[in-house]
């Protein structure tokens, strides 16, 4: 048999670079706690990742360490150590790993997490996030910002509830001026808006590339990778440069005729956090049925930058307002589940694949409907799955397996997509 | 509609009603006693269909459901509305169909209220608030307008940052968006003078039941926990007019009223301000040797002891909210959760904490392990027991609570 040959180094260029920057990130916040910067906690949805970065804080995103714990199979140690504590098995995942992570010394397999100078609590799409944080804030005695993020129950954001996180945004402001000496610099933060909005703008047209067939994306597996900058280095050089990289990646992908999904037979969008700690088996139940996502929800519980929530220099605190009232899990079902039917129909998808999360009730609760109202209202053939995005022993993988088995069998003969089986 | 509804030939009722009240509840005027208050007010509970709600509707008066925990009622009350306190369906409530809709790992009340409004039993109510007390019960009204059609919904966004002084605008606004659900839902309009008159009336009802609360805390109480209970409970279930009228009644009888002495332990009950315990439930806390003497049970009426002057009436109801010092699971803690609870302790001198969460409530297990921390660093003992509406066997419950007040009162 013939040897396969190596992928050129245009189509491992992201990936490869999306290692380097995690591990500097990690490296960094390692040599954080040495002391020579403070350190702010925050939270993925709706972060205010400039404002906080730009009085020299460093970033740790304790929901980014526990699904990095997970993937690499290292979460369960954390979540004992939580329940040991007192946290009970119906406790949030993420939660769990990290305040049994604390306890531990915040040693992880990539470095050690630094304790936190500052609570920053973006109060976007989960209540969890304020029992989280004040957890925190009870066991370090730092500082809690809690920022109230409106619940977004209208396709847009009304003028009353942008004015209440602007006047938050404020007195963070405020309060970083007290807590480090330093005076706001608001062309920094303009120039800083500017980079995000340029890596926000990547990550949309990488997103976007999800519509064409056969997609040279994987929208879900492959985008929790390509999240991160935009997640985590939003605003800095590095983050813009890192989704112009991954475009031409894209783009020597199409060239090449080199896809996620050799053969696409089936095009899914996905909702739900992913399993991390089975993350690649998985997928695997994907990719033996030549299934890829086309599209998912997951990606953009940072943020909805698909859906026009982009950050905007010119009118620097309204924007970040406007975005973080716009991130994914706080946006009502009725908005969720139009947003989800729009990428069935946008990204040309023959099915809908829901994965439940045992502990995550903002993601979950509901998500029964979703499936009624896409199979019965949209007649969009929808398969619900559950099992956990940090605990390993709630992914029972033949029950999960036998079900995908099931759907993409029956899906078969109704998608012209469709053919062969696995 | 396909899907849920046609899953099973819906709308068969989950449960049957079992009490018929008279449109005017005439029979809430003519209990005399507490005795009498508390016996109607179990009977009530017993059934899990609204009996107020339903005589209510009848009579035509228009309704409106509050999840809990805090709703500002008075401001269905100034449109002419009734506000009935909406704590799902009890024990005698089947489950069937909410499971599908809403999931399996989440708490008895969610499931039971869809349960209710999927088989016809919410059919009195023209609107339902949920406030964002957390994420099940945010998502619940998500479902709630396409699954159960034909009433108003609203989710409620009351603030998380006290700090600011911009929470006060934006609740203002909140409530004005309420207001505008209400009126769609047959409410009269919103009107200074009646939101001011309604603020009174419910000034009087907090402070009745404040009397309630002081009648636990004594060093003969006067009143059993379930007694309380009840009585409270009645006041989000009847109109405010009424229930203002029993309470004076009943704080009449409490000034003469005698319990038997007990040797008991003074505890603090924590936990249920949402999903609510059974009534053999709270009665086993007292019959083991606990002496509640504060707990988490219907905070919705004492969030602040009145409302503050100053301002229009509609600035008034969002200043009391957001003034308020109170620490519950489902706000953002004013202090932190370990000062809450021992400054509850000294308060009240309970000996020891009985922590009642409901299953799969998120903040109330959260909050626990930081009580229990700060009752460990002073040595205070507590015991955490899990409930669901439908639990019917406490024998393990009993034999836990027993130990817990041995080991208090032999220590």
């Amino acid at each position: 048999m013939a040897e396969r040959p190596a992928p050129s180094p245009a189509l491992t260029q992201a990936r490869d670079r999306q290692r380097e920057l995690t591990d500097a990130y990690y490296q960094e916040l390692a040599r954080t706690d040495s002391g020579r910067k403070p350190v702010a906690y925050m939270l993925v949805g709706g972060n205010l990742a400039e404002i906080v970065r730009s009085f020299g804080y460093e970033l740790v995103f304790p929901e980014i360490v526990a699904l990095n714990c997970a993937i690499k199979h290292a979460s369960l140690p954390n979540i004992l150590n939580a329940e040991a504590q007192g946290y009970g098995l119906d406790v949030c995942g993420y939660v769990k790993n990290d305040l049994g992570l604390q306890e531990l010394g915040g040693l992880t397999p990539f470095g050690k997490i630094p304790p936190p100078d500052l609570l920053v609590c973006s109060f976007s799409g989960c209540y969890v996030y304020v029992k989280w944080w004040e957890a925190l804030a009870e066991r370090y005695g730092v500082p809690l910002f809690m920022l109230d993020v409106p619940y977004l129950r209208e396709p847009t954001p009304r003028k009353e509830e942008i004015a209440y996180v602007t006047a938050q945004l404020e007195e963070l402001i405020a309060l970083l001026e007290r807590t480090t000496g330093r005076s706001f610099d608001r062309a920094e933060l303009v120039r800083t808006l500017g980079a995000s909005r340029r890596a926000e703008e990547g990550w949309v047209d990488y997103l976007h590339a999800g519509r064409q067939r056969p997609s040279p994306i994987e929208a879900y597996f492959e985008a929790v990778f390509y999240m991160f900058p935009i997640n985590v280095l939003r605003g800095t050089p590095e983050a813009a440069e890192f989704y112009a990289l991954v475009n031409e990646e894209v783009a020597a992908r199409v060239r090449e005729g080199q896809y996620p999904v050799p053969e696409e037979k089936f095009r899914v969008v996905v909702e739900g956090v992913p399993p991390y700690p089975s993350y690649r088996t998985f997928w695997d139940f994907f990719r033996r049925w030549g299934a890829v996502s086309v599209a998912a929800t997951y990606p953009k519980v940072g943020g909805l930058f698909d859906q026009g929530f982009l950050h905007d220099p010119s009118r620097p605190l309204e924007s970040i307002a406007e975005y973080s009232v716009g991130a994914y899990v706080n946006e009502a079902w009725p908005l969720r589940r139009e947003l989800i039917a729009s990428y069935v129909r946008d990204y040309a998808a023959d099915a809908v694949v829901i994965h439940g999360i045992k502990s995550c009730r903002s993601f979950t609760a509901g998500q029964g409907d979703l499936r009624d109202w896409l199979l019965h209202e949209r007649g969009i053939p929808t398969l619900y799955l559950e099992s956990d995005h940090e605990d390993p022993r709630y992914f029972a993988p033949a029950q999960i397996k036998n079900r995908m088995d099931a759907f993409f069998e029956s899906l078969k003969p109704a998608s012209p997509a469709a053919g062969g089986t696995p | 509609m396909g899907g849920l509804l046609s899953l099973g030939n819906l709308p068969e009722p989950a449960a049957t009603p079992s009490v018929e009240l008279s449109e005017d509840l005439g029979e809430f005027a003519r209990a005399a006693t507490i005795e009498e208050m508390v016996r109607l007010g179990r009977e009530v509970l017993s059934d899990p269909t609204y009996p107020t709600a339903r005589a209510l509707a009848r009579a035509g008066r228009g309704v409106v459901g509050c999840f809990p925990v805090y709703t500002p009622q008075e401001i269905a009350h100034a449109m002419g509305l009734v506000p009935v306190a909406l704590h799902g369906g009890g024990e005698n409530l089947e489950i069937n169909h909410a499971d599908a809709a809403l999931g399996s790992f989440l708490c008895s009340i969610s499931k039971s209220t869809l349960e209710l409004g999927l088989t016809g039993g919410l059919e009195a109510f023209r609107a339902v608030v949920f406030p964002y007390i957390c994420d099940v019960s945010r998502n619940l009204e998500g479902i709630f307008p396409r699954l159960v059609p034909g009433r108003e919904t609203f989710m409620l966004h009351l603030p998380q940052n006290f700090h600011t002084p911009a929470a006060l605008p934006f609740l203002v606004h909140e409530y004005s968006r309420l207001a505008e659900r209400f009126r769609a839902a047959g409410g009269s309009p919103l009107t200074e003078e009646a939101l001011a008159s309604s603020i009174e009336l419910f000034d009087l009802q907090r402070a009745g039941i404040r009397r309630l609360l002081s009648a636990k805390q004594g060093e003969r109480p006067s009143l059993s926990l379930s007694e309380s209970y009840v009585l409270r409970r009645l006041g989000g279930l009847v109109p405010r007019e009424l229930h203002v009228a029993m309470l004076e009644r009943a704080a009449s009888e409490l000034e003469h009223r005698a319990r038997p002495a007990r040797d008991a332990i003074k505890v603090l009950l924590v936990g249920p301000f949402c999903e609510q315990p059974t009534l053999e439930l709270l009665d086993l806390l007292e019959q083991v040797g606990c002496e509640v003497v504060d707990d988490d049970l219907l905070q919705a009426h004492r969030w602040y002891p009145s409302v503050p002057p100053g301002g229009s009436a509609l600035e008034r109801l969002a200043r009391a909210y957001v003034d308020s010092r109170m620490d519950i699971g489902v706000r953002a803690t004013p202090t932190t959760k370990g000062e809450a609870i021992l400054s509850r302790l000294d308060a009240t001198g309970a000996k020891g904490v009985v922590f009642l969460t409901a299953k799969f409530c998120e903040p109330a297990l959260e909050d626990v392990v930081l009580y229990r921390q700060a009752l460990d660093r002073r040595k205070v003992p507590y015991l955490h027991l899990e409930f669901e509406e439908r639990s019917t066997a406490y024998e393990q419950a009993r034999l836990q609570l027993e130990t817990f007040v041995e080991s208090i009162m032999f220590d």
